[in-house]
């Protein structure tokens, strides 16, 4: 099933072999290696790193549910801010009319994120392809305006703040607890994702994003599971959102633009669609990519002079760097890693040898 | 002394396609076609028959198919890697197997898109009118959109379109696909008729082994992407493997157990 | 009356920029989601035009539109000519990028300020008054009949010009297409370059009316929506689209919420792809072949 070349040694001798996530020593090591490397991260490292990879956290979590729809399902949605702010405001809101303590709040904003999943996803049973990535654009705008008249009406005209979530009666303010708590919401999102892909509900998805119609003469219920990956992929950006609330301890519109939609879709072509490794790689390459051009602006240029334009040069080497991706690496970071493997799997082929119809 | 040969028009040089970087389509072809001759690719489905004539006519970036080796030359001129239009204007004009016309179009208005190479609009009307002349059943049909023609009318106004394109070599791809055999007679002779009136090569292709070998001249027979076997027509209808897998007559005139047959293609292995 | 007008005057300004969606998408199956960050890029090239031919206004004018014609021919030469073969999603994902990055770029080089390219090219820009009270300005007006003479044109040429024709038939099966001589590069090129000229047209009177600035590129956004609810390849969609569109806007911002001015175009959408997925007058895509 795998299209990768493997070294040889570890041959699957039954399902449970092959669905298994760690299926070599190699694999169960780097796992280990990498959450050893995490959890000490916090002990070690500076706020500003730690809040950065919070950051990264965050965005991994609402990068592997667009994964999730657009990568494996194949339903391409533009509307990933909307989901977002939808799950902020349902927080915010929440917080503000009725002092909901945060077990409410974020499973309330995983139910918003699941219905507006529902009626964005509906359309997607009748209108395919690129016709439905433009609909689900109208969900930044909905949401926007929604929250716009919001805040508006209720006096807050700047944004709604929000007070940091209380565990067992005490208010989490702490960032390594915030980096270790968003870290664990990180890692449950991976496995929940994973083990959807490992399930049947992974293979209709595939056969969907493949072909549709076929699909349906097999008897896959494709509207079921259309919807399916929408409810999911959009209850969990909702809870993402959610998330950000909370730790920003702020909610305005102005935070959740299209801009925002485009992001989270850079992150899932630059990291490489299909692939879950490629949506936390994507998710890590954009959200330290503005900090990166701040970076390197402030090493070239003085400060006064940037300072109005920061974001504009973000936008503008942000779609540069996306048009690069496009148009020399369409299958993303995971694509220039697996062409890494093939190279050393392969040496001294240069190709694999291609035998074709030798009957 | 016999005169020295043309040169022939359109050879190929080790030929080899592969489809997506990973299928092998064509292998080692090498074939030449002198001008004026009739040439039939024979094959069954999944030869590499409509993958050769798409190879000479050009690939377009969407197939994601690639001649990876070889040459294509045509009179004298290297194409190998020429798109297709570039082709088409030097004089290799291709009717597809599939989405032979544009079916929104009118038949009047599939005959106006095609480019040919510009001689003025008298000449291009000219030349319009006479596929009329091959085809007088399109000409009621002008109106009438593409998409709405039944299946022979539709491969005449296919072959009507490359015609005024003004072709030197016209290759056609599975003419008989779909067809029923009395039209499909009706079109060769055509076919047959116009390749004299206007001096042109014919390319055809065909999985229609006794149809095709009636009209041809030389003949190719195509297997797994590698040609198995070239001759004349007359050479290829008498030859036993022919005989045995495309016209379907066995050699005791009885037919043969699945193990024989399996022991025959043992036999042929050195072909592919 | 006003409320006509107004809508009139909308309807025309979607349209114009609709023309260029389908346009594209009608010769080249893509979607540009760069037109309203395109057409803000001409009516910006307006004012260093203006600034070149400063006291003839027509020749900046025609000048600004002429850099249009080839930028959009660039666009498609240098980026998408290299997507052939790839997805249809990438080729829009990379009209967004080039939207992004051209947002970027327009306010490093022009700044994110409003400006009025009137003022450096001396024109002024005054009202008058129609029967009923209502009152229109110069370029408003001005953009009505240009957006009429566009579409005109363009159905002529398309219907009834030879490479008219031969765009609608590279739309329709780009390899026949290309496999009876048509140059598909060449053509596609062409459609770019039409499809930015429009949408220039509609970004120099937008901007000459009531000045630039970001937003422009979100008019050209939300034309998008027009566009799809006619059906992506059908001009006489676009425009029967921008009217529905249009009303819709003027209808509801006046009578319910003026914050509604973005939504309503998508929503409209919506109601009408799920009514009709190919748009009111657009050919059903064919039938998957399996």
């Amino acid at each position: 099933m795998s299209r990768r070349p493997r070294a040889s040694g570890y041959f699957r001798t039954d399902y449970g072999e092959d669905l298994t996530l760690l299926p070599t020593r190699l694999a169960r090591f780097a796992v280990l290696g990498a959450l050893v490397i995490l959890l000490a991260l916090p002990l070690l490292a500076s706020p500003f790193l730690i809040d950065l990879a919070a950051q990264v956290f965050l965005a991994v979590i609402g990068a592997l549910a667009l994964m999730l729809l657009t990568g494996y399902a194949g339903q391409v949605s533009l509307g990933h801010a909307g989901l977002l702010a939808a799950g902020a405001f349902t927080v915010g809101i929440l917080f503000k009319e009725l002092k909901a303590p945060v077990f409410v709040t974020l499973p309330a904003a995983a139910a918003v994120g699941a219905l507006l999943g529902v009626v964005f996803g509906l359309p997607s049973l009748r209108v395919r392809g690129l016709y439905l990535a433009v609909s689900t654009l109208a969900l930044n705008f909905l949401v926007a305006y929604l929250g716009g008249e919001y805040e508006t009406r209720r006096g807050f005209s700047t944004g709604i703040v929000v007070d940091p979530p209380s565990l067992a009666g005490k208010a989490v303010t702490d960032a390594r607890a915030w980096y270790v708590i968003l870290l664990a919401a990180a890692v449950a999102t991976l496995l929940l994702c994973a083990n959807l892909l490992r399930a049947r509900s992974g293979r209709a998805w595939a056969a969907i994003r493949a072909n549709e119609t076929v699909a349906q003469t097999l008897g896959i219920g494709v509207a079921s599971y259309k919807l399916l990956a929408f409810v999911i992929s959009s209850a969990l950006t909702a809870v993402a959102g959610g998330l950000f609330a909370y730790y920003r301890g702020f909610v305005s519109v102005e935070a959740f633009s299209l801009f925002l939609s485009i992001q989270y879709v850079a992150m899932i072509i630059i990291g490489g669609m299909g692939s879950l490794a490629g949506a936390i790689l994507g998710a890590l390459f954009v959200t330290l990519f503005p900090y990166a051009i701040e970076a390197s602006l402030a090493a070239l240029v003085s400060p006064t002079a940037y300072a109005g334009l920061l974001f504009a040069v973000n936008a503008a080497a942000f779609g540069a760097v996306m048009i690069l991706f496009l148009l020399l690496e369409p299958q993303g970071l995971i694509g220039l890693w697996r062409r890494l493997q093939s190279y050393f799997l392969l040496w001294p082929f240069r190709h694999r040898p291609v035998g074709g119809a030798r009957r | 002394m016999t005169a020295p040969l043309p040169a022939p028009l359109l050879v190929l040089d080790k030929l080899e396609v592969v489809y997506q970087r990973a299928i092998t389509a064509l292998e080692g072809i090498s074939l030449s076609v002198a001008a004026g001759q009739i040439v039939g690719i024979l094959g069954s489905n999944g030869a590499g028959k409509s993958t050769l004539l798409r190879a000479i006519s050009g690939f377009h970036g969407l197939d994601d198919a690639r001649i990876t080796d070889g040459s294509i030359h045509f009179e004298g001129q290297p194409i190998t890697h020429a798109a297709p239009h570039v082709s088409t204007r030097a004089g290799i004009v291709l009717v597809p197997e599939r989405g032979k016309v544009f079916a929104n179009l009118t038949v009047a208005e599939n005959l106006s898109v095609p480019v040919a190479p510009a001689r003025g609009r008298a000449e291009r009307r000219r030349r319009e009118s006479e596929v009329y002349d091959f085809f007088p059943r399109l000409a009621p049909l002008r109106q009438r959109t593409a998409g709405l023609l039944s299946g022979g009318e539709r491969q005449m106004l296919a072959i009507a379109a490359g015609l005024v394109c003004q072709p030197k070599l016209l290759l056609v791809d599975e003419l008989s696909l779909g067809l029923a055999p009395v039209v499909v007679a009706d079109l060769l002779q055509r076919l047959v008729a116009i390749r004299s009136a206007l001096s042109l090569t014919l390319v055809i292709v065909e999985q229609n082994a006794a149809l095709t070998l009636g009209v041809i001249d030389h003949g190719y027979v195509l297997e797994n992407g590698r040609i198995v076997l070239d001759g004349s027509a007359a050479r290829l209808a008498e030859h036993p493997d022919v005989a045995e897998f495309y016209l379907g007559q066995s050699a005791a005139g009885q037919r043969r157990s699945y193990r024989e047959v399996k022991q025959y293609r043992r036999n042929r292995r050195w072909y592919g | 009356m006003q409320l006509a007008v107004n809508m009139l005057v909308l309807t025309a300004i979607y349209a114009l920029i609709a023309c260029g969606y389908v346009l594209i998408y009608r010769v080249s199956r893509v979607l540009n989601l760069a037109h309203g960050e395109l057409l803000m890029l001409s009516a910006y090239l307006l004012l260093w035009t203006a600034s070149l031919f400063a006291g003839h206004p027509v020749l900046a004018i025609a000048a600004a539109l002429g850099l249009s014609l080839l930028v959009g021919a660039m666009v498609y030469l240098f980026l998408l000519r290299k997507l052939t073969g790839e997805m249809a999603l990438a080729a829009v994902l990379t009209t967004v990028a080039l939207g992004v990055l051209l947002r970027g770029v327009t306010v490093i080089v022009w700044s994110a300020q409003q400006q009025y390219p009137a003022v450096p090219l001396g024109l002024s820009n005054w009202a008058f008054a129609l029967p009923g009270g209502a009152r229109i300005s110069l370029w408003a007006a001005l953009l009505v009949a240009t957006t009429l003479a566009v579409y005109a044109s363009l159905f002529a040429f398309l219907r009834l010009g030879r490479w008219g024709m031969r765009m609608r038939a590279a739309g329709q099966n780009p390899l026949l297409a290309a496999q009876r001589g048509i140059n598909l590069h060449a053509i596609y090129a062409l459609a770019w370059s039409l499809s930015t000229f429009t949408g220039a047209l509609a970004g120099v009177l937008m901007a000459l009316d009531s000045g630039l600035g970001q937003t422009m590129a979100i008019v050209g956004l939300k034309a998008f929506p027009a566009a799809l609810v006619g059906g992506l390849d059908s001009l006489a969609g676009a425009l029967l689209g921008s009217l529905i569109v249009a009303s819709a806007e003027v209808t509801l911002i006046h009578y319910v919420d003026p914050l509604l001015s973005e939504v309503i175009p998508f929503l409209v959408l919506i109601v009408v792809l799920m009514l009709r997925p190919w748009g009111l007058l657009g050919t059903r895509e064919e039938l998957d072949r399996v």
